[in-house]
């Protein structure tokens, strides 16, 4: 029992890094057009991907200081609310990025394919 | 609602004091937006807790926002912290020794082991607590070493440091006169000392009597080491640090013993060795005896220098592994950078 909760805890630390690295892309790929926290995180659920929002909220300040996102408090809603948006070094980002993910899928595509048989 | 307002205050209290407010004032819209769509306008407190849980502990969603991670020295200090620490403690230690050894020798004052004890125990710590300081604040403004610009040359990487292997017959050569020696001062105390001559007349060295039991425990201390290290055949940190520790123990033990025979030196108004061996032409037994302690006395100061120095030289070769062992481990975290 103690070696199964190892195994799934450290499963989950696996996991975790591994969408870690994808984030970013995926967060870029979504504020072309302007989006507040919450948004963000149902549009990309909607799309099948869960981000916790203790994850979300410190990323996206962390890529507005890195200029590839901009934000404007907007109090027209119900509530005050911060929308972000994609900027033009984020744009020319998330092309590169884009490029290099669809690289490294079809890498990764060839190397997994004995096992994805395997798991067929 | 009352939970939402505790929860973005304890948030609030962990955060960097630049963002708090903008940082508090998305979190509660994200999270009043999160329970809006789930539950309504009307949520419950109990609903209201169940989400807050997901969101986070506060101290852990604060510590999320800290762009820097929170640490007192970090991953990239840290190499140059270590080094200076062992730098530090080896030139602390080693001005104290030097401090003691001048009232010893020259000033002829006593000290005492608790006066040792408690000057090493505020000295170290507060230079290290000085050192600490400093890092922390060049962890603070974000300082970070400065690196070469000139690429990274395989044949520039520092040989691979193994600790030396113990030279056999030294060892064995301490472990006979020490085994030798602890056998004397435990079985026949009362043998060492001098003999007058003309007449014969044999007298125990009172002060070895006096310090017996921290002769023979520095002495069995360095016998344990040494049958260990010859087992082992190697030094490793371990040992280099203990054999550190047992010198500076039988300095202070030296030290202890020049003390002794300077005080029953002065209690007899002795002069210096050149006084008391022409003082000898008077062929007094009482003579004898002050040239006898004189010669124990710079035996032991003869020890305690030697000592001394050897505890230099360990310190030092400790300082320069450790330095190397820092500067190829600095090399591999900028090739992973």
């Amino acid at each position: 029992m103690m070696m199964n909760n190892a195994v799934s805890e450290q499963y989950l630390k696996l996991t975790q890094e591994l969408r870690r690295g994808i984030l970013v892309l995926a967060a870029l790929s979504q504020l072309k057009e302007e989006k507040y926290g919450y948004a963000l995180i149902s549009s990309l659920a909607e799309k099948g991907l869960d981000i916790e929002q203790g994850t979300l909220y410190p990323l996206l300040r962390r890529l507005e200081s890195q200029g590839l996102l901009q934000s404007e408090w907007n109090v027209e809603g119900s509530r005050p609310r911060r929308y972000y948006v994609i900027s033009p070094e984020g744009e020319k980002t998330l092309q590169d990025l884009t490029g290099d993910w669809r690289k490294l899928t079809e890498v990764m595509k060839e190397l997994l394919a004995d096992i994805a048989n395997e798991g067929e | 609602m009352n939970l939402i307002d505790r929860y973005i205050h304890e948030v609030g209290r962990h955060l960097p004091r630049k963002n708090r407010g903008d940082i508090q004032a998305e979190l509660r819209s994200s999270v009043v937006d999160t329970l809006e769509d789930r539950f309504g306008q009307e949520p419950t407190e109990e609903e209201a807790a169940g989400l807050l849980k997901e969101f986070g502990e506060p101290r852990v969603v604060a510590a999320s926002y800290h762009p820097k991670g929170q640490y007192l020295i970090g991953p990239t200090l840290y190499p140059i912290f270590s080094m200076v620490v062992w730098i530090v403690i080896a030139a602390v230690l080693g001005a104290q020794l030097l401090a003691w050894g001048i009232s010893l020798f020259v000033a002829g004052e006593s000290i005492s082991v608790l006066e040792i004890v408690a000057s090493l125990v505020s000295s170290i710590p507060a230079s290290l607590g000085w050192v600490i300081i400093t890092f922390w604040i060049l962890q603070y403004f974000d300082a970070k070493p400065v690196l070469e610009d000139e690429p990274w040359d395989p044949n520039t990487m520092p040989v691979i440091n193994t600790f030396e292997e113990v030279k056999r017959g030294e060892l064995i050569f301490g472990l006979i006169f020490g085994t030798l020696f602890l056998v004397l001062v435990t079985l026949f105390p009362q043998w060492i000392g001098m003999i007058t001559y003309p007449g014969g007349k044999f007298y125990p060295n009172p002060v070895i009597l006096d310090y017996l039991v921290i002769i023979q425990i520095s002495l069995l201390a360095n016998l344990v080491l040494d049958i260990f290290l010859l087992a082992k055949g190697q030094w490793d940190l371990a040992t280099r640090l203990i054999k550190i520790g047992l010198n500076v123990f039988s300095i202070v033990v030296l030290g202890f013993l020049v003390q002794g025979h300077n005080a029953w030196l002065a209690a007899r108004s002795a002069g210096g060795f050149i006084e008391a061996i022409e003082a000898v032409s008077g062929i007094a037994d009482g003579a004898w005896n002050v040239v006898g302690m004189h010669a124990f006395r710079l035996a032991f100061v003869i020890a305690f220098i030697v000592t001394t120095i050897e505890v230099f030289k360990a310190i030092y070769r400790l300082i320069k592994n450790k330095l190397q062992g820092e500067l190829s481990v600095k090399d591999l975290a900028l090739k992973v950078e």
